[in-house]
C-alpha cells in the first residue's frame, strides 16, 4: 500500500488533472437535470460556481494563510497527550525514531 | 525583435505565483478569464497594485490590461531592486500579500532592495507582518540567504479597513541559494509571540497573552508573548488586535500561525447584511490561535501549513542539486504552487508519505536560477 500511496499523492499534486476536472463536469451535468424543473430561470454564475468548488481551485482567494483549520479543545487530556512528545518535555527517545 | 510567445493562463487564481514564476523564468503571460462571470469583472485593486510594484522594480517589463481587466498581458523584465522605493499597497489587501512575492524576487534583483511599503500591517487573511520577521526570515537563512540587509521594520501599525501602517523591507541579494536537506523537524523548546493593538486599550493584548499561555500551560514553561501597544500616528487609522504566535524547534525550525481581529471593510460587508458583525473577544482569539499553533505542531513538517508555498519555490529555485523537505499535510496552496513550478521552471517534485508519521516528504532537483545580474567580485 505504501507505493501506491506514493503514486496517489504524485497523481494528486501533478497528474490525471484532465480526468478529475471530466468527472466534476458530469457530476455537475447530472445535478442541472435535477433541478431543471424547479427553477427555469438560473443566473449564470450559479452552476459555475458550484463546478468551480468542485474543480478546487478556479477563482479562490489568492493567499498563502492557511486558515481551514479544524480546532480542537486542547483542555482535552487525550490530545495533550497525543502531541506531548513533539514538545522538549515529552519524551526524547519515542520522537528520536 | 522578434514576436515572442505568450504563455496562455485562464484564470484569477494564484496571479501573484504566476508573475513571480514568469518574471524569474523570464516567460511572457497572457492570463484571460480573469473573473468573467462575477459581479465586479477583472483584476481586484490588489491585484493591479501588485502589478504596479513589478513595474516599480522591474527594468523593461510591460504590462497591458484590457478595459474590464479581465485579461492581462504580461512581459517580464528584469528586476532591478533599488534603494528607497515607496509603494503603497491600498487597503484591499494587507502588507504581507506583497511581502511574499516581493521577498522572492528582492534575492535575484540587480540591487539590494528597500522599499517602504504602506497600508495594513495586520489582517485575518494574510500572513501578519510579525509572522515574516519570526518564522519567514529563518527560513530564508537555512537557503542561504545572508542576515545582514534582510529586514522588516515595522514603523506604523494599520489595521482594516483604513489602514495606515508602514513598514521598511530590505532584502539582500544573492548569487544563488543554496539547496537544503531539511527534514528533522525537531521537538518544541520554546513559543514566542508577540501581540499587537491599534486604537484600543492595551489591556486586550494581557488577554489574549493571559488565554493563550493558558492553553500552553500543559505543555512546557518557556512560552513568552511580547506585547506591541501603538498609539498616536504609529497606531493607524483603525481599531483592531491581534496575535501571532511561533513555536521553535530543537533542530530550528519554526512553526507560525497568527490572526488579526478588527472591523471589515465596508466595501466587503455592503452586499451582505447590514448589521455589524460582533468582533471576536480577545480571549478567543488567544485560545483559538494557540490551538492553531498546537494543530500545526501536530501535523509536523518543517514548515507550517502558510510557509509550504514559498519553501516549495525556493527548493526549486536551488542551483541542480538535490533538496530534501518534510511537511505536515500538503495545503491547498502548497499543492498549487508545487502546479506552478512544474508549470513554469519544469520542476517535478518526488512526493511520499511517510506513514509512521503522518508527514509528506518532498524530494526536488532545483532548477538552477542564477542571479546572472550579479558582479562577480
Amino acid at each position: 500500500t505504501f507505493s501506491r500511496q506514493t503514486t496517489n499523492l504524485m497523481q494528486l499534486v501533478y497528474g490525471k488533472s484532465s480526468s478529475v476536472s471530466t468527472k466534476a463536469n458530469e457530476e455537475q451535468d447530472s445535478s442541472d437535470e435535477d433541478s431543471d424543473g424547479d427553477d427555469f430561470f438560473r443566473p449564470k454564475g450559479d452552476g459555475i460556481k458550484k463546478h468551480r468548488v468542485e474543480a478546487g481551485n478556479w477563482n479562490v482567494e489568492d493567499s498563502s494563510k492557511f486558515t481551514n483549520h479544524s480546532i480542537k479543545d486542547w483542555n482535552d487530556k487525550k490530545l495533550i497527550e497525543s502531541v506531548r512528545d513533539r514538545f522538549v518535555t515529552g519524551d526524547w527517545s519515542k520522537a528520536a525514531k | 525583435m522578434g514576436k515572442s510567445s505568450y504563455k496562455r493562463l485562464t484564470g484569477s487564481q494564484n496571479l501573484r505565483q504566476r508573475l513571480v514564476l514568469a518574471t524569474l523564468s523570464a516567460t511572457p503571460v497572457l492570463i484571460e478569464d480573469i473573473r468573467t462571470d462575477d459581479t465586479w469583472p477583472g483584476l481586484r485593486r490588489h491585484e493591479v497594485s501588485f502589478l504596479r510594484l513589478l513595474e516599480k522594480i522591474c527594468d523593461d517589463c510591460a504590462v497591458e490590461i484590457n478595459e474590464t481587466g479581465t485579461k492581462l498581458k504580461f512581459k517580464p523584465g528584469i528586476v532591478m531592486g533599488g534603494r528607497n522605493l515607496v509603494h503603497d499597497c491600498g487597503l484591499t489587501r494587507s502588507i504581507g500579500y506583497f511581502l511574499e512575492p516581493l521577498i522572492v524576487l528582492g534575492l535575484f534583483a540587480k540591487k539590494p532592495i528597500s522599499i517602504k511599503l504602506k497600508g495594513i500591517t495586520n489582517d485575518s487573511k494574510d500572513p501578519s507582518v510579525d509572522t515574516f520577521r519570526s518564522t519567514t526570515f529563518p527560513m530564508l537563512k537555512r537557503f542561504g540567504v545572508p542576515s545582514e540587509g534582510l529586514e522588516l521594520k515595522i514603523e506604523n501599525r494599520g489595521s482594516p479597513p483604513l489602514g495606515g501602517g508602514e513598514v521598511l523591507l530590505a532584502i539582500p541579494v544573492v548569487q544563488s541559494l543554496t539547496a537544503v536537506k531539511w527534514t528533522d523537524e525537531g521537538m518544541v523548546k520554546r513559543i514566542r509571540g508577540v501581540t499587537f493593538s491599534t486604537r484600543v486599550s492595551s489591556q486586550f493584548e494581557n488577554t489574549m497573552v493571559f488565554a493563550a499561555r493558558g492553553i500552553f500551560n500543559s505543555f512546557l514553561p518557556d512560552v513568552h508573548i511580547f506585547t506591541d501597544h501603538r498609539a498616536g500616528v504609529h497606531a493607524g487609522n483603525s481599531p483592531g488586535y491581534g496575535i501571532s504566535l511561533v513555536a521553535e524547534t530543537t533542530s530550528g525550525c519554526c512553526l507560525s500561525a497568527d490572526t488579526a481581529i478588527s472591523y471589515a471593510h465596508e466595501e466587503a460587508t455592503a452586499g451582505l447584511e447590514d448589521e455589524k458583525k460582533e468582533l471576536m473577544p480577545p480571549d478567543e482569539v488567544g485560545v483559538q490561535i494557540a490551538s492553531v499553533l498546537l494543530g500545526e505542531i501536530e501535523q509536523g513538517g518543517v514548515v507550517d501549513s502558510t510557509h509550504q508555498g514559498l519553501l516549495f519555490l525556493l527548493c526549486a529555485l536551488c542551483p541542480q542539486d538535490v533538496s530534501k523537505v518534510r511537511v505536515g499535510r500538503l495545503s491547498p496552496y502548497g499543492i498549487e504552487t508545487l502546479r506552478h513550478i512544474k508549470d513554469f521552471l519544469g520542476v517535478q517534485f518526488v512526493i511520499t508519505a511517510d506513514p509512521t508519521t503522518g508527514t509528506v516528504m518532498l524530494k526536488c532537483v532545483g532548477c538552477g536560477l542564477k542571479n546572472l545580474s550579479r558582479k562577480v567580485s
